[in-house]
């Protein structure tokens, strides 16, 4: 490792630098994959700018939406009181990545920008239909999450842009998500399988309203099971039904081989952990056919 | 190569620090202050061995940037205890047989200790979730959750008896 290291105080600056240095720079958040990559070769900026003197990046705001700051950490959201009900996946997700140093300054904004298909926050934040806000010299733009995750490592970033912010809505009333992950053992794992999902239900808890249901490590991005979710939409949540979406995003999803799993078996957690998040869903809303 | 002037406060002191900016927190700890107690190991922030604690929590010392550094508060395991006496949890690992080797323990201690300042009175699933990012081969991790919650008893103690006074 090689490089210039830049420390920005405020977040015009760090944008400046952005801009100024291309793609021979790079954002540092939390360091546990930047760090990590370039020890091993895989990337190797000329310019290191790292973020963590510039202030408000860290910040939770939860006055009616809620607006994660680029430099939350996983373990902000796993303490966060705002996320200890509807939007418990959250925390869900958040408290099964690394242990509790990695959590201390992984930030959700860095998982974000890694774009891994293992992410285990950036399912549930799908669920949430989450958008990111990017600035750059060209100035801000927000985009939908889902159409920010183009590939594996690869984003809608443009060089030198900053992600500043995730935001999503607060959930209407009779909501809930769930976040389940499949690894070889409870802690320090990258997921072989993990699945979010959020339902509403109709004020009198009968039908489902709207549902997402998202599936990592079995697609190059994160991805939604949209054939899974519409034979949700609607109906009433009996297990049949349930069942019914896992197997159709068992079916839509594009898992390969790898060192964690074969695409076979993941196939079959997807099938059997969708209907476990629903039926979880449908637990914490209460009532419900 | 450029060098960076870094001021660090470790363990209560300020060292002056003259480095090269892609030098961790570890490399100079270990190599430059000769503060060897902070183990190094995998360096990708798997095994816990070089936790310390920065601001209070427990963080991988082999990818943090010492320039991250600059201007916070470190504790490595060399601070811990007090002249010679030992910290509640250091005491309780020695009681409860939790070192065999040893390489694991700084790290051990320091997530423990950041955990324990969070959460006084752990469940032992919390002591085991809190300490997943420390791996230890030898002991099978029992006898130093066993120490961690005789520790967080004994932290208890010396609270409600000296009244409100708490170890550093």
């Amino acid at each position: 490792m090689s490089f210039e290291y830049h420390e920005p105080a405020a977040v015009a600056e760090a944008v400046a630098l952005g801009a100024r240095f291309g793609e021979a720079g790079r954002f540092l958040a939390g360091g546990t994959d930047l760090i990590i990559q370039m020890r091993r070769g895989k990337v190797a900026p000329r310019h290191v700018l790292s973020l963590h003197r510039v202030p408000g990046l860290d910040r939770i705001e939860a006055n009616g939406a809620i607006t994660l700051g680029a430099l939350v950490t996983h373990r902000a959201v796993e303490r966060c009181a705002d996320f200890q009900g509807p939007l418990g996946a959250l925390v869900e997700g958040a408290r099964v990545v690394g242990g509790h140093q990695i959590r201390n300054v992984a930030t959700v904004g860095g998982n974000v920008v890694n774009a891994s298909p293992a992410a285990d926050v950036v399912p549930v934040l799908l669920t949430l239909d989450a958008t990111v806000t990017c600035l750059g010299p060209d100035g801000e733009r927000t985009l939908p999450l889902e159409g920010f995750l183009t590939g594996p490592g690869q984003t809608a970033r443009r060089p030198g842009e900053l992600l500043t912010a995730i935001r999503f809505e607060r959930l209407p009333p009779a909501s809930a998500t769930a976040f389940l992950k499949a690894g070889r053992r409870r802690a320090m794992e990258i997921s072989v399988v993990c699945v979010a999902a959020r339902l509403t239900l109709d004020p009198a808890r009968e039908r489902c309203l709207a549902a997402r249901i998202t599936l990592g490590a079995v697609a190059p991005t994160t991805m939604r099971a949209r054939a899974a979710e519409r034979a949700l939409e609607g109906r009433p949540l009996t297990d049949d039904v349930l069942r019914e979406a896992g197997r159709l995003a068992a079916g839509e999803c594009r898992p390969i081989s790898d060192v964690r799993a074969s695409a076979r078996y993941r196939r079959l957690l997807v099938e059997t952990l969708v209907p476990r998040a629903l039926r979880r869903c449908r637990e914490r809303i209460g009532g419900g056919a | 190569m450029s060098r960076l002037a870094l001021s660090l406060r470790i363990n209560g002191e300020t060292h002056e620090v003259l480095t090269a900016p892609h030098r961790t927190l570890l490399d100079v700890l270990r190599d430059d202050l000769g503060l060897t107690g902070t183990k190094e190991n995998c360096l990708e922030a798997e095994c816990g061995v070089c936790t310390v604690l920065l601001d209070g929590r427990a963080v991988n010392a082999c990818i943090l940037l010492a320039a991250q550094c600059a201007g916070r508060e470190v504790v490595t395991i060399e601070g811990l205890a007090r002249g010679a006496e030992l910290h509640p949890l250091q005491r309780a690992f020695v009681e409860h047989g939790a070192v065999q080797c040893g390489y694991c323990i700084p790290g051990m201690l320091l997530a423990a200790k950041a955990y324990l300042d969070e959460d006084g009175a752990p469940t032992e699933d919390g002591i085991r979730e809190a300490l997943a990012g420390n791996l230890c081969r030898c002991t099978g991790y029992q006898k130093i959750a066993d120490a961690v919650l005789a520790a967080a008893a004994a932290l208890r103690g010396s609270r409600a008896g000296g009244g409100g006074c708490t170890h550093p």
